[in-house]
């Protein structure tokens, strides 16, 4: 075999594993977006049940739960792209994270057995959905490395990839919530 | 766990003290018995091998010598501390482990059971003897926790056909349950490859290794990456159970422990493997066992292996479990 030939080939077999390794880490973001949003579905569905057993309490919150029940008709809209549910799902959060601060202010809602178990749940949930966004920015910061780095970055333009947008984890989430504290009158 | 470590010490120091004086009399004369008899012992050897070689000293009979030396020396050790040994278990420690919790319960002669160690799916190796002692096991703050001492050794055959005796691993082994439900096993080893060659070098080989156990998961905090490495086969479990808070409580237990520290979650438990290469809670006859440094040996050793629930926060069962 000519030299030049063993070279084209080298250089054939480059250029697959280039093109396998983009399309792969591409995969990954979309699998573990779609875990999210399977999460976040289950978050919303929980958002009637809450504001139900809260409105009856929370007088001043009114303007906070309503926000929320509209939230959750957006997110139910369909063909939303992934940096929409991203901006939703960050509101979200931060209204969850507001009504449940409030809940503290309302001893006799606090200790509704209705209340405790949806706070259980959804800590359970917040703590997966934490999960999935880490391992999500984790992909696309994979996934933006190879648009940026010499190969890949040639590969990925002439594929017409473009770089993903992350997940803002709020430096309160990484905090853990003190459960105790939280349940101490259990 | 309520007992604290001055709490213990000051229980080792005060309420044990009477039973260690009487086992450090003890202690002191064994020490003579043993030199003693090891001093006969090597005088007869040596006359014998005198006899048997007249005096041609070969690189064989040297090697011979220093076999049969350390043998008989070895025998002669275990046999005459055999009992001060199972004392110093049944006097010190058992108390010790009973001051932190009254629902735990010490086996001396064995250890933690098998299936425990194979579950943990942390040792690759085929394991062909399993060895220990020191079993520790109950709950604390309702968190069913076991632990003993280990040694585990894989049997080596030679081109000659000779075999051998590998350890592939000696230390704590610790087995609890974990709080979170979960499916995948998720694995986190010290990093060596990172900090043999760096940082970019270590992750590609961290990437390709075909003897890991599930993918690397690159965690996002940039001290536990340093310290340790992660594999498992689901990427948002892993983050599911490392959460920022147990990557946290994870470093400060290594930064406590100062040895090897793997851990494995699988089943629905968490394994801790503590790679220290001894057999831990066995007195020597050569150190009196009224010294800070030894006594500080055993109780850390407890308190650091049965506060691993609190540490760890394996106590908090807010989560849904099934």
């Amino acid at each position: 075999m000519s030299t030049p030939l063993i070279l084209l080939i080298v250089f054939g077999i480059v250029l697959v594993l280039m093109y396998n390794s983009l399309v792969s880490k591409k995969n990954q973001v979309e699998n573990i977006f779609s875990t999210i949003d399977t999460q976040l579905k289950k978050r919303y569905n929980l958002i009637p049940n809450l504001v139900a057993s809260v409105s009856k309490y929370m007088e001043h919150e009114k303007s906070t739960l309503e926000e929320l029940t509209k939230l959750r008709s957006d997110a139910n809209k369909p063909n939303l792209s992934q940096k929409e549910k991203i901006a939703l799902d960050k509101k979200v959060s931060q209204a969850l994270g507001s009504i449940m601060i409030s809940v503290e202010n309302y001893p006799e809602l606090k200790a509704n057995e209705n209340m405790m178990h949806l706070q259980r749940t959804l800590f359970e949930l917040e703590e997966q959905i934490a999960a999935a966004r880490r391992a999500y920015n984790q992909a696309v910061t994979d996934y933006n490395n190879a648009l940026e780095m010499i190969p890949t970055n040639i590969m990925a333009s002439l594929m017409g990839y473009t770089p993903k947008e992350w997940f803002e984890i709020d430096e309160n989430e990484r905090k853990n919530l003190d459960v105790k504290k939280l349940f101490d009158n259990i | 766990m309520k007992t604290s470590l001055s709490e213990l010490t000051d229980f080792y120091y005060k309420e044990l003290y009477e039973t260690l004086k009487k086992l450090e009399e003890r202690r002191l004369k064994l020490k003579k018995k043993i030199i003693n008899y090891t001093l006969v012992a090597f005088v007869l050897i040596t006359l014998f091998l005198w006899q048997f070689s007249k005096a041609s000293l070969s690189a064989e009979t040297l090697v011979f010598a220093f076999v049969l030396y350390t043998g008989t020396g070895s025998f002669i050790y275990k046999f005459l501390t055999r009992d001060f040994v199972s004392n110093f278990k049944e006097s010190i420690i058992e108390p010790l482990i009973r001051k932190i919790d009254t629902n735990l319960h010490y086996f001396k002669d064995v250890h933690i059971p098998d299936h425990h160690i194979y579950a943990s799916t942390l040792f690759d190796s085929p394991i062909d003897k399993i060895n220990g002692n020191d079993y520790v096991t109950g709950k604390i703050e309702d968190v069913p926790i076991a632990f003993s001492d280990i040694h585990l050794e894989k049997k080596v055959k030679d081109s000659k056909g000779r075999t051998s005796w590998h350890t592939v691993f000696q230390g704590l082994f610790i087995v609890s349950e974990f709080p979170k439900s979960f499916h995948s096993h998720t694995y986190v080893f010290p990093d060596t490859a990172q900090s043999l060659l760096g940082e970019y070098l270590g992750s590609l080989v961290q990437n390709n290794n075909f003897f890991a156990k599930g993918k690397l998961v690159k965690m996002d905090s940039p001290e536990f990456e340093k310290e340790f490495v992660v594999y498992s086969d689901d990427q948002i479990e892993a983050r599911y159970i490392l959460t920022p808070a147990l990557m946290e409580k994870l470093l400060n237990f290594q930064k406590r422990l100062k040895e090897p520290l793997s851990v494995a979650f699988s089943g629905k438990n968490i394994y801790l493997a503590v790679e220290n290469n001894q057999d831990l809670f066995e007195p020597s006859v050569f150190h009196s066992l009224l010294k800070y440094k030894i006594a500080m040996q055993y109780v850390e050793t407890l308190h650091l292996a049965l506060g691993i629930v609190e540490e760890l926060k394996l106590n908090q069962k807010l989560w849904s479990k099934k």
